[in-house]
């Protein structure tokens, strides 16, 4: 029984791997033909340095991040757990050309700059500009399940620590980290897979990335690009294989009522205070700041185009709404739908349960285009009532569920590894169904996790944008369409007012479905 | 309300349903178009707003069982890949017959719906408008070495191209496309990213569509970018159309011309005009005062829609190493 419902979700996952395989079988002397060409080795080593590079810088500064809200005195650290999260929401092509903005040459900073006699800003592109940006936008994916797992980690392995004398730091290395460690690698694993699949930073800022070549060829080489989608999905498959090597299982056992450690700051509390509030300036501030200078700026010129966001504000209400609906739906069906992938692969290793976590985790670094032509494929293909699912809400939800499910996946399998063996022993000792044991026992205990894994499924699935345009039916705008539609078009002000919605609006979401139950849940103070 | 629709929708036959567009422009663009449309005509539409190429795509997964029965594209770059694939339908003489034959498809698979024409952006900061240069050919001569900021991956510049190879053949334009290479001719993603590099003094000027900067003006008037034209009949002043074509299958080709010649009549004509800065191709528009008048210049033809030949642009751009 467990097995079926395993076996069903891999298979589900694994559609858009079939497809992908099926449209290079089709041509296999061409696919063998892109493998040789040269270019390959150069593109693809510049995709893993990149994906390598932005993994590395993500996992240091979520990490800190959410060690910083989750153990310390620092202030305000109720409005720094949701700022902190929010730059997930921002969609990389509209991120990347706020940030030039604000910080090349003659952008925002440079103007703020010259009365202090600051010269002209360097250009922002290439490998260095593109990893930045690429971490001030992913280091979420680290930071919210470190901090979920920080939360639900008792605190008496770390007060035993610091009675005996190691300092913070020195406490934070030998006793935090390791139990963090799974944490951190499964974050890291998904800010690579979501860099290797970015198009809108690298296109911007011009980083020559396999995803960035299979957009450049897909109308004339349409062969090319779904041979180096393949080989995408294979780097993908071969980067959550390693993950599962090396993350060491956590055998740390999570409690219910823990009173978490607070670390008193003290003298660095300021220092520590302003470097968190400087990242959430150069990851949020910054491009939200852009954008508000681009919403203020056509709005005194104000010639209001008929239909223009400028013109009739309410006219992004139901976008707003839309947005709301898909992505809530989506968080809640990938939650659903992982659990049990999560209960299988998180106690026992089996091949069927890594089978189905390699292709869930594996279907992050999918570009939605290719997620939406498999979709389109196999939907159609589809016999009798499932070809009616065709440019319908379920369609599209089902993508961003095999796009993002990668998202609550591993946060699922964290807190599932967390709830003490003896407990649920104890609960069968005494009678307790499965059911029971599940709703009164588990549920409490994975919910914080559950809820991080599903936030980050909810800000992805906001922001989602290929998928959306091709999968949704015919009318059906979401604030992240109206953003790329008129930032395509130029209309920045537009772009602008529906993008800074964007951002508010998962902001409101983040806080009332991630954190605020996470935080009921603990009875923790934040 | 709601009752009724639903009857209609469970009543209704194939006539009743919505005529549906793909449409690569955006629904800031074209919106209040298509609403004025089903305003006039009461033929209801189902938009796909999109990026061009992905809808192109699209109508290729979707083959004979796509929905699509208007696919109205940026360029005619994502129209050629359809028509490789015999997924375009044939329009009729007397919608063709309304624009230039230099701007539909010498098939009867695209007639071009509004032109937007290549320029140089410049910083008008940073750089005297008299010493402009006259033609496309002078931006390899050394002078402009490092100043001129080029597109090569985005469509509109293979575009241009693609009309250099046709008027000049492969060895002139591979000779241009190596001197702008050796010129160290900046590279950025798009048209609004070099709009918005000039604009903020990155690069002193840059091939692009002019459109762009009258929307950049129309929301800061402060910003020191203008467009240069190149001189009468220049290369680097080709005209590309955005186009409508009607696709292959489509039960509704009747309504579906119907909605093109509306995009080429007057009303649908000024609209482009005057809300989205663009060269009117039909109905006796003039373009916007801002822009010069396109009538009286002689417009060379080029066929835009063939693959085969965009995709020798595209090899020739990228061994001319001026992709970086």
């Amino acid at each position: 029984m467990r097995h079926a419902l395993v076996l069903m979700v891999a298979a589900l996952f694994a559609a858009p791997f079939v497809y992908l395989l099926g449209r290079n079988l089709g041509e296999p002397g061409q696919f063998i033909a892109s493998l040789a060409d040269a270019g390959l080795a150069g593109s693809l080593g510049r995709t893993l340095l990149l994906g390598a590079t932005v993994a590395a810088g993500a996992t240091v500064i979520g990490t800190a991040a959410a060690w910083v809200v989750a153990r310390t005195d620092v202030p305000a650290r109720t409005a720094l757990a949701v700022l902190l999260a929010l730059p997930l929401v921002i969609p990389s092509f509209i991120g990347a050309f706020a940030l030039i903005a604000a910080f090349a040459t003659g952008g925002l900073l440079e103007r703020l700059l010259a009365p202090l006699g600051v010269g002209s800003l360097p250009s922002v592109q290439g490998f260095w500009a593109a990893a930045a940006v690429l971490v001030l936008l992913t280091y979420p994916f680290v930071y919210l399940p470190v901090a979920a797992r920080l939360r639900g980690l008792p605190a008496d392995l770390e007060e035993s620590s610091r009675t005996l004398g190691a300092g913070a730091a020195a406490t934070f290395g030998r006793v935090v980290l390791p139990q963090l460690r799974a944490s951190m690698i499964a974050g890291a694993l998904l800010v690579f897979l979501y860099t290797i699949s970015d198009f809108g930073a690298v296109q911007l800022l011009r980083y020559d990335t396999m995803t960035r070549s299979i957009y450049a060829d897909r109308l004339f080489d349409t062969t090319s690009s779904f041979a180096l989608g393949l080989v995408l999905a294979t780097v993908a498959l071969a980067a959550v294989a390693v993950e599962r090597r090396v993350a060491r299982r956590e055998r740390r056992d999570t409690r219910r009522e823990v009173r978490p450690l607070v670390v008193r700051l003290g003298r660095c509390r300021a220092a520590v205070a302003t470097a968190t509030w400087a990242l959430v300036a150069l990851a949020l501030a910054a491009p939200v700041a852009v954008l508000g200078w681009w919403a203020a700026r056509g709005l005194s010129e104000g010639r209001a185009r008929t239909g223009s966001a400028i013109a009739d504000p309410s006219s992004l209400a139901g976008p707003a709404a839309n947005t709301a609906l898909v992505s809530v739906a989506a968080a809640v069906v990938a939650v659903a739908v992982v659990l049990p992938v999560a209960y299988a692969s998180a106690r026992r290793r089996e091949r069927l349960a890594d089978a189905a976590n390699g292709v869930i985790v594996g279907g992050f670094a999918l570009p939605g285009l290719v997620i939406a032509l498999a979709l389109v494929f196999w939907a159609l293909e589809a016999p009798g009532p499932a070809a009616a699912l065709y440019q319908t809400l379920p369609l599209l939800v089902l993508a961003y569920v095999l796009n993002f499910g990668a998202l609550s996946l591993g946060s699922a399998q964290v807190a599932v590894r967390g709830v003490p063996g003896s407990l649920d022993d104890a609960a069968r000792t005494l009678g307790a169904g499965r059911l029971r044991r599940l709703v009164t026992v588990e549920a409490p205990l994975i919910a914080p996790g559950v809820a991080a894994g599903a936030g980050l499924v909810l800000l992805s699935a906001m922001k989602e944008l290929p998928a959306t345009l091709l999968l949704a039916p015919p009318g059906f705008t979401t604030l992240a369409t109206r953003v790329w539609s008129a930032s395509e078009d130029s209309f920045f002000a537009d772009a602008s007012i529906a993008a800074l919605l964007l951002i508010s609006l998962s902001a409101v979401l983040t806080w009332a479905l991630v954190i605020r139950p996470a935080r009921s849940m603990l009875g923790s103070d934040l | 309300m709601a009752a009724t629709a639903l009857l209609a929708g469970a009543c209704g036959g194939d006539d009743d349903a919505a005529l549906v567009v793909y449409s690569g422009r955006g629904e800031e663009l074209v919106g209040p178009l298509f609403e004025r449309f089903q305003e006039q005509t009461g033929v209801q539409l189902d938009v796909r707003y999109g990026d061009s190429a992905d809808l192109a795509l699209l109508i290729g997964e979707e083959g004979d069982r796509t929905p699509a029965d208007v696919f109205y594209s940026q360029s005619p770059g994502a129209v050629a890949f359809l028509a490789e694939r015999d997924l375009l339908g044939s329009l009729s003489d007397e919608t063709l017959g309304s624009v230039d034959a230099a701007l539909r498809s010498p098939d009867g698979e695209w007639v071009g719906v509004t032109g937007r024409q290549r320029v140089l952006v410049y910083n008008a900061d940073e750089v005297d408008a008299t010493g402009l240069p006259a033609s496309i050919d002078d931006l390899t001569d050394p002078e402009y070495r490092g100043r001129v900021a080029v597109a090569p991956g985005n469509g509109s510049f293979q575009d241009f191209v693609t009309a250099m190879r046709q008027t000049r053949g492969d060895e002139a334009t591979e000779e241009w496309l190596a001197g702008m290479a050796a010129n160290d001719s900046p590279n950025y993603a798009k048209n609004s990213a070099i709009v918005d590099a000039v604009a903020r003094g990155e690069v002193l000027m840059g091939l692009v569509n002019h459109y762009y900067n009258y929307r950049a003006l129309a929301e800061d008037g402060d910003l020191p970018s203008r467009n240069h034209l190149f001189e009468d009949g220049d290369l680097g002043a080709v005209i590309l159309p955005s186009t409508a074509s009607v696709v292959a299958g489509s039960e509704r080709a009747e309504d579906a011309e119907t909605l093109i010649r509306f995009l080429l009549s007057s009303d649908g004509q000024s609209y482009f005009a005057e809300e989205t800065f663009e060269y009117p191709l039909a109905g006796g528009v003039e373009p916007r005062a801002e822009l010069p008048p396109l009538s009286g210049q002689e417009l060379p033809e080029y066929d835009l829609g063939r693959l085969s030949d965009l995709r020798r642009t595209v090899e020739l751009i990228r061994e001319s190493g001026l992709e970086q």
